[in-house]
């Protein structure tokens, strides 16, 4: 409540490692979101797995973005302002599920972040 | 008249749902979690609810950066399952009520809860998955659903106060829906979890239980909390949170508990549970609303 008072800004000062999507992220990253989003078109997928930097090509993605998703960087990616339920949808596609993105974004291997699960075949 | 039997709350992850589509609800890893639906499923079966009111976010499936609504009511005589890029689930189209839905958006914006309105929604995890979990929907879905869904995925977010309020003009305009109709309310989502970042994976269980507890007993305290600190305490996602508050907000100040559970495994702090009205409710009577 006292930080709502203080600053409007619902963004500002939150604890480290988090990144919601909002302000200016959120335009910075639209088209990249964008990308993501029409993925729910069968076809979509289908010509990013055939040929992902021609489709980011295609969609105006900036060269630091096409390098991040080339790099698998979904750290990167999820600062730069990509929401995490859209980048899910695009790593996945990529070859690395949820649980290796998120062990990725952890700085872990996906071995040792599954280690920390109860349910461990859930990949 | 209208009545509210009670609320509900219910995790949303999508994993719940695949979980039920593979059949797997008795195996070891997910037996603790669909044995805590079980008293819900039994108490819905005993309340003949003929609406739920779903307080669930859509996750960039129906709705987009595009136009991103705060607060969204499905109008819709039915709902499709969504395609949220692997297929859609296995689900038969959820039938909407519009007759009631109409009230609500009549009577919410008439209390300033201006939301959007929406003919045509196709459902995701949100929505679908504690469906899914709580109904028997194999010979067709026993009821009807009005979903309300809030905006949590774009900052700002509506605060935890004004869901709590929205809950509490949802309980005055089902309690002025002039015809025979027995309503409960579902808020759906969290508890803790994390998805973006290093704290990917985030789980508090002790802030989950706390929730659970202050939900029941004290929801003025939730609703004065910050974003900035459920974040800290339930993570980015655990944001979610809100939704339940809404649900909340729906009931009578003070509730009986029927069930509760907790379960975390895999990315998310799972919160079953089930409240009753406890009194009738001087301190919201229902309202007049012309429509």
């Amino acid at each position: 409540m006292k930080l709502q008072t203080a600053n409007p800004n619902q963004l500002a000062a939150l604890p480290a490692g988090c990144y919601p999507m909002g302000g200016a992220t959120s335009s910075r990253a639209y088209r990249m979101n964008r990308f993501c989003h029409a993925l729910l078109v069968p076809a979509r997928r289908e010509a990013v797995k055939a040929d992902a930097p021609a489709a980011m090509r295609a969609a105006g993605l900036s060269d630091e973005e096409t390098a991040m998703v080339n790099a698998h960087d979904w750290l990167a990616l999820v600062r730069h302002g990509v929401s995490p339920f859209l980048l899910f949808r695009l790593s996945g596609i990529l070859g690395d599920g949820l649980a290796a993105t998120g062990a990725q974004m952890r700085g872990q291997t996906l071995d040792a972040f599954m280690q920390t699960r109860k349910i461990t075949g859930a990949r | 008249m209208a009545t509210i039997v009670g609320g509900l709350g219910s995790p949303h992850a999508p994993s719940i749902g695949a979980a039920i589509d593979r059949g797997l609800t008795e195996s070891p890893d997910w037996k603790p979690l669909f044995d805590g639906y079980k008293p819900m499923r039994r108490w819905l079966a005993e309340k003949r609810p003929d609406v739920l009111i779903m307080i669930y976010n859509d996750h960039f499936t129906s709705l987009f950066l595009d136009n991103l609504p705060t607060f969204a009511l499905s109008v819709a005589p039915e709902h499709r399952i969504a395609d949220e890029g692997w297929g859609p689930r296995p689900l038969p189209p959820v039938p909407g009520h519009p007759e009631l839905a109409w009230h609500l958006a009549n009577s919410l914006v008439a209390d300033e809860f201006d939301l959007s309105i929406s003919h045509d929604l196709p459902l995701d995890h949100g929505c679908l998955t504690p469906l899914s979990a709580l109904w028997d929907w194999s010979a067709g879905w026993p009821g009807r659903v009005v979903p309300v869904q809030i905006n949590v995925v774009q900052f700002p977010l509506p605060t935890a106060r004004r869901c709590f309020r929205l809950g509490q003009a949802i309980r005055r305009a089902v309690l002025s829906y002039p015809v025979d109709c027995k309503v409960a309310i579902v808020g759906t989502g969290g508890l803790s979890h994390q998805l973006g970042g290093e704290r990917f994976g985030f789980i508090n269980p002790a802030w989950d239980e706390e929730f659970l507890d202050r939900l029941e007993t004290d929801p003025e305290s939730l609703a004065a909390m910050s974003h900035h600190e459920l974040i800290e305490r339930g993570g980015t996602e655990g944001i979610e949170e809100i939704m339940w508050l809404c649900m909340r907000g729906a009931l009578a100040p003070q509730v009986r508990r029927v069930h509760r559970n907790y379960y975390h495994a895999t990315l998310t702090g799972y919160g079953q549970l089930v409240l009753e009205d406890l009194a009738l409710d001087a301190a919201h009577p229902p309202t007049t609303v012309s429509s």
